[in-house]
């Protein structure tokens, strides 16, 4: 077997969120806790038939090194083998399948987290950046999507309309706990915040958690529509901007080949009937569709994707539960959930999921 | 798991402070070297493991910036932080996507730059409501821990100066090690500061700044590629609950090294890990810890670990020579002193340890801490 191909199947038996919202009033571990008992229940399984966890959560934003140390007993990752991937939740989710496909586990639990709402996100995200070329000058995320949207833009005049078009389309199908702007024409004169990006444009950024529960077996429930990881990609861009061409995600490409080639299908948008991307901002959409070949044609985040509001880390995890739910209303057969993680997706991962009845 | 083996390992100068290289500097000097090591060159690996503790630096997402130090540009690369056993946790992550078929070479890199931090604040990971006023950082933790330990066993605070001495003995071989103390005494240990009863200041692990890589490969591209490729028979995790007083005498009972060395003990087809076992790279964070590890790992019965470093049976010249490269005691740069550990055991089974070698070391056992009793057990073998 030559790399680049699974050893084991994956399949996704297990979902459980709280939903982003601007604030919630519990602690990590109540959110945590919460998320883990749903995707127990929904996989029909309990702790005991956990063999291993992988968590995503980032020390910084929750104030605590090794934060997975508070969420220890309510992941029930005590006496097992756990695995923090400080990255986007997907990311955990890939290396997860990782874990099965090697043989080492046979059901995994994916646990995400974060509270942007006990801190200010942006402000933390500068400690991200090179500290010696990027973080004096005091950019955080937001400014590096800002001149990613800025390059965009420059020769593209009807980009700030489409793109304030994209966040309305998109937060109006989704529910959301968050007040975000669904009028084009407001979004258009609501503050910039990184030029030519509006706070209208952006995904509102608040607190959830988020569980996912893999294993090696397809679900027994005859009635149920099995849907297996069967690719799996991700990527670590070049990190200074002036290093990449900003007006593509070469990373995400990448990622979208590698988990395409990990499927053993053509990296074309033929094929998938449903994309979840993690886009923050309306440009990202472009830049996903560049990447993937993956544009209006599919069904694109149907319930609004990031839009109507979500969580840093959380994301990309919301994205595989988002599509996986989809598939096992029979909506789709083929799905690509994406996340994204760093300045302007320096990080990026893919999953391409399939369902078989 | 399917058969990986570590073909490749590389490890930075370590030093109090390396002002002479950033923390993109220490990664390349160690994934550098691990690369050449191999024998390949950096577009052979098909994915990058980062092991880092980045609230140490203050930092968030340190991959970001350190990324293209590893070569891991447009490639998959992931970060793996779990404490003190990062750096194994980070081996046993790149074993796993070797061995799921993903991948047929990935490179797994720690490192640590105390200097560039506080590593005490960042160690302030204790509940804040129950245990922080009583237990923050290493020195008290471990205090309280090891209080209770010579309590129960009847260890000697003149047993735990014999394995600081051992420890910074045998790192005047190793060319890399942090602490070169040649002619170290156990008076010295003796009358060195206390921090806190009955930890004194040369029973403690330093804090250094540095890196450390493996090459970890498939097995047949592991056997095209290296003579005797140290090929990993088991790899065990197990994680512990954070509060002090819901673990009865936490460093007596270790229950999740004692539990992760079972695991992969019959892994590895190993009964008597005294016997069988050549050498141990063990994660000892202070001198007490290791006569405890020695209990939880099965090399002596209970309340023996005084009598083993005693008869010297885990020196140099022992039946189980433990730690020959100075271990955490003389080499402590935290997301690299898994990989350390790692590389080291590797290192003896491809017969290039050069000073500190241990002589037809086929059958090597590495071991990560971390955290509140967090535990790795990785047993690596000259045979898959």
């Amino acid at each position: 077997m030559t790399a680049g191909s699974l050893r084991r199947p994956v399949f996704v038996c297990g979902l459980g969120e709280t939903g982003a919202v601007p604030e919630d009033p519990r602690s990590i571990p109540e959110m945590v806790l919460a998320a883990v008992q749903a995707a127990y229940r929904d996989a029909g399984c309990t702790q005991a038939d956990v063999d291993a966890v992988v968590t995503a959560s980032v020390d910084l934003l929750d104030g605590l090194t090794a934060s997975n140390i508070a969420i220890t007993e309510v992941v029930d990752a005590v006496m097992k083998p756990e695995t923090r991937i400080a990255a986007d939740g997907l990311a955990a989710a890939l290396h997860a399948a990782a874990q099965i496909a090697a043989g080492s586990y046979d059901t995994v639990l994916v646990v995400a987290h974060c509270k942007a709402s006990m801190a200010d996100y942006q402000a933390l995200t500068r400690w991200a950046l090179d500290p010696i070329y990027l973080q004096p000058l005091g950019v955080d995320f937001l400014a590096c999507a800002g001149l990613q949207a800025m390059a965009l833009a420059e020769d593209d005049p009807g980009a700030e309309r489409r793109w304030a078009q994209i966040a309305a389309a998109r937060r109006s199908c989704g529910s959301s706990a968050f007040s975000g702007l669904c009028d084009v024409d407001r979004i258009l004169v609501s503050p910039l915040v990184a030029a030519p990006l509006r706070a209208g444009m952006c995904a509102p950024l608040g607190d959830a958690a988020c569980a996912v529960v893999l294993t090696a077996q397809a679900p027994a429930r005859s009635a149920a529509i099995a849907v297996r990881m069967a690719g799996l990609g991700w990527d670590l861009e070049r990190h200074s901007l002036g290093d990449r061409h900003l007006r593509s995600w070469d990373g995400l490409k990448r990622a979208f080949e590698r988990a395409c080639g990990t499927a053993g299908i053509e990296p074309t948008a033929g094929g998938f009937e449903l994309a979840e991307p993690s886009c923050l901002y309306p440009h990202e959409e472009e830049l996903f569709a560049r990447a993937t070949g993956i544009d209006a044609a599919t069904p694109l985040s149907p319930e609004g994707g990031l839009f109507p509001g979500t969580a840093p880390i959380v994301a990309g995890l919301s994205r595989l539960a988002a599509a996986a739910r989809r598939m096992r209303q029979g909506r789709a057969e083929r799905a690509l959930a994406h996340g994204a993680w760093g300045p302007a997706g320096q990080g990026q991962a893919v999953a391409v999921l399939e369902a078989r009845a | 798991m399917n058969p990986v083996a570590v073909i490749g390992t590389g490890q930075t100068r370590h030093a109090r402070a390396r002002d002479d290289a950033s923390q993109p500097d220490l990664v390349r000097e160690a994934a550098a070297r691990a690369i050449e090591d191999a024998g390949i060159r950096a577009r052979d690996i098909d994915a990058v493991v980062i092991a880092n503790m980045e609230l140490f630096e203050g930092r968030a997402w340190p991959e970001l910036w350190v990324g293209e130090a590893a070569f891991a540009a447009g490639k998959p690369c992931l970060k793996v932080a779990t404490g003190g056993t990062s750096g194994t946790s980070g081996c046993i992550a790149g074993f796993h996507q070797v061995a799921s078929g993903l991948f047929d070479i990935v490179l797994v890199v720690g490192f640590e730059k105390h200097s560039e931090g506080h590593t005490q604040t960042g160690m302030t990971l204790t509940d804040p409501y129950w245990d922080r006023a009583v237990a923050s950082g290493a020195v008290g933790n471990f205090a309280l821990s090891v209080s209770q330990y010579m309590a129960d066993r009847g260890v000697t605070e003149l047993q735990a100066a014999l394995v600081a001495v051992k420890a910074r003995r045998n790192a005047v071989r190793n060319p890399h090690a942090h602490l070169q103390m040649p002619g170290i005494t156990v008076e010295e240990v003796l009358a060195s500061r206390l921090l806190a009863h009955p930890l004194r200041l040369l029973d403690m692990c330093p804090q250094s700044d540095g890196a450390c890589a493996i090459v970890v490969a498939a097995g047949e591209r592991a056997r095209k590629l290296h003579p005797r490729p140290a090929w990993v028979r088991a790899a065990a995790t197990r994680h512990e609950q954070p509060y002090i007083g819901d673990i009865d005498r936490r460093l007596v009972t270790m229950r999740t090294l004692r539990d992760a060395a079972r695991e992969a003990y019959a892994d590895a087809g190993i009964r008597e890990p005294l016997k069988e076992l050549d050498v141990a790279e063990i994660y000892e964070p202070v001198s007490y810890a290791e006569l405890a590890w020695y209990e939880a790992l099965g090399f002596c019965a209970e309340g023996e670990a005084g009598r083993l470093i005693e008869d010297g049976v885990t020196e140099m010249d022992g039946e189980l020579p433990v730690n020959p490269s100075g271990g955490v005691l003389s080499t402590n740069p935290v997301g690299a002193s898994g990989v350390i550990r790692v590389a080291e055991a590797a290192l003896q089974i491809h017969g290039r340890g050069g000073a500190r070698q241990v002589e037809g070391a086929r059958t090597a056992l590495a071991t990560g801490y971390g955290v509140y009793a967090w535990a790795d057990v990785i047993v690596l073998a000259d045979r898959p």
